[in-house]
């Protein structure tokens, strides 16, 4: 019951000190993406990224967010679910420090994070994993296999130039654009936190289906002919089906106000039953 | 050898952290290789094994969460059996395969692991209570530092054979368990969020977003876009029906006005 309360609080919350200066310099801007570096350092199966993620912008929120209910309220907005690509972050990091900043309404903070955390994780792979890293690996590894010291060293400034640079231009650019689209949406502060979150829920609809992995490894014997469970019968019910059931169960026994590592405990009984028995 | 097994054990715990923490790609196996052989006397095989790793992890990358063969311990004792047996590192990374299994198995044990710290850290956030949480974002790096070190150090040291037979012990049913409750604890996750952000108003968009990818197999680019489009219709939609509403309560003539919008 205890956890419910606390997170009706955190969705009805409103800032209550709503002056909106401008506090946040580019040392400040800079400072924060040092700190993205570690984005990863409390990667867990849960949060993924989350932890990590109000790691990296503490030092923006703590200026920001004066009045401490409102830092508290911040902090554990920031808390949940996150994860993108490791290089992208700080582009998120400036938009999301712009609107903080100019105390915009925390559900609509919420909803541009989630918005632009699954689509630049996707352009991330594309980008950096797929296209610089086997580029400059590659490049490398040819140099390398001649026996000469300049692979690896040319690998780690090429690689380091686009890496760093990006985090930074990310950040600032991010920022200025933040701000910008603040001063746009000037009117209806509600109507575009209700865009936000439309998008919001549209994307985490999409990371349902595509980060939780539970599928069955279970064939049974149906007379002579043997039965796939997970791709004859559950797939064909509707892709994606158990992961959405799961989903739906966790948020329902929350409601209930069964506390989430219960739900961790539970998930790892699952894990374990599953692989025992063979069927997972 | 113990120097050296010390030695290589660091940079595979300095490595190890720079594959999750940093990524300066210092731990990729053409970097690594040279360390390596630098390490063990021979930089220039040291280089060329690393260049042959380098191309065997190249196809192998993270996407999406899911993670290939540990490349980090792969690359070091890859290179350092190369070296030390003088065989074709193609073939020496065979050796690497049971620890960087190994390794894989004991990444997803701390990333588990990690879940319910989640909620320690939850604490220090509702305490408004940064240093707290600082503190707890450091954990994981000097974990990893600790378990790469032992995991690269004892195939060194033993030898390939004893330190396969020590690392074997890891029960596979737990692993496989835990790698499998792994998969799902985003749900967990999601489930927080939408605790959070779901209303019923909202629900068709979160249907919208599940059924592109479970039946439309969409990239979440393509599904933000298609979300930014419905955001955007239902923004001005909100306009226009404020519009005629606020024109029925005027006067008649806006009626018309609303027909010839209509067709």
């Amino acid at each position: 019951m205890e956890y419910n309360k606390e997170n009706e609080e955190l969705i009805n919350n409103d800032i209550q000190d709503t002056s909106n200066d401008k506090v946040l310099n580019k040392k400040d801007l800079n400072k924060m993406v040092w700190r993205s570096l570690l984005l990863q350092s409390s990667f867990n199966y849960e949060r993924m990224q989350g932890g990590g993620w109000t790691y990296s912008i503490i030092p923006g929120l703590k200026k920001i967010h004066k009045n401490k209910k409102d830092l508290s309220n911040a902090l554990q907005d920031h808390m949940q679910f996150f994860n993108t690509h490791p290089f992208l972050i700080t582009f998120i990091q400036g938009v999301i420090l712009a609107m903080e900043e100019n105390k915009e309404k925390r559900e609509t903070i919420r909803g541009i994070k989630v918005a632009l955390m699954g689509p630049l994780g996707g352009i991330g792979d594309a980008l950096f994993w797929l296209t610089l890293l086997p580029i400059t690996g590659g490049i490398a590894a040819s140099l390398s296999s001649e026996g000469n010291v300049a692979g690896p060293l040319l690998f780690l400034i090429a690689f380091n130039i686009v890496h760093f640079g990006l985090r930074f231009f990310l950040m600032h650019y991010g920022y200025g654009m933040g701000t910008k689209a603040i001063s746009m949406l000037k009117e209806g502060t509600k109507k575009v936190s209700r865009a936000a979150s439309i998008v919001g829920l549209t994307v985490v609809g999409a990371l349902v289906a595509s980060y939780i992995n539970l599928r069955l490894d279970w064939t049974i014997q149906a007379g002579e002919i043997p039965v796939d469970i997970q791709g004859e019968v559950i797939d064909a019910i509707m892709p994606g089906l158990l992961p959405l059931l799961y989903t739906v169960f966790c948020y329902w026994l929350l409601k209930k106000g069964k506390s989430p590592l219960a739900l961790i405990g539970m998930t790892i009984v699952v894990g374990l039953a599953g692989s025992l028995l063979g069927i997972m | 050898m113990l120097m050296e097994a010390l030695l290589i054990g660091l940079w595979a715990g300095i490595a190890g952290i720079d594959q999750f923490n940093g990524l300066t790609h210092i731990h990729r196996p053409i970097v690594t290789g040279a360390i390596i052989g630098l390490i063990l006397g021979d930089l220039k095989l040291g280089l060329m094994a690393g260049a042959t790793l380098e191309l065997v992890w190249a196809g192998m990358v993270p996407l999406a969460g899911a993670q290939p063969p540990n490349v980090v311990i792969g690359g070091v004792i890859g290179t350092a059996f190369a070296i030390l047996t003088n065989q074709d590192p193609a073939v020496a990374v065979g050796v690497a395969v049971p620890f960087a299994v190994a390794a894989q198995a004991i990444i997803t044990l701390i990333f588990t692991g990690f879940s319910p710290l989640m909620h320690k850290m939850d604490e220090h956030a509702k305490q408004a209570n940064t240093d707290g949480i600082d503190r707890l974002n450091y954990l994981q790096p000097i974990l990893l530092f600790a378990f790469f070190f032992i995991i690269a150090f004892l195939p060194i040291f033993f030898g390939a054979e004893q330190a396969a037979n020590i690392v074997n012990m890891l029960p596979e049913w737990l692993i496989n368990g835990l790698s499998v409750a792994g998969g799902i604890m985003p749900a967990i996750g999601f489930a927080m969020l939408l605790n959070i952000m779901f209303k019923w108003v909202y629900a068709p968009f979160f249907a919208i977003g599940f059924v592109a990818v479970a039946y439309g197999n969409l990239p979440i680019l393509a599904i933000a876009i298609v979300g930014v489009a419905i955001a955007a219709y239902d923004y001005f939609n909100q306009n226009n029906t404020k519009l005629k509403v606020a024109g029925h309560s005027n006067v008649s003539i806006d009626d018309e006005e609303d027909y010839s919008d209509g067709i």
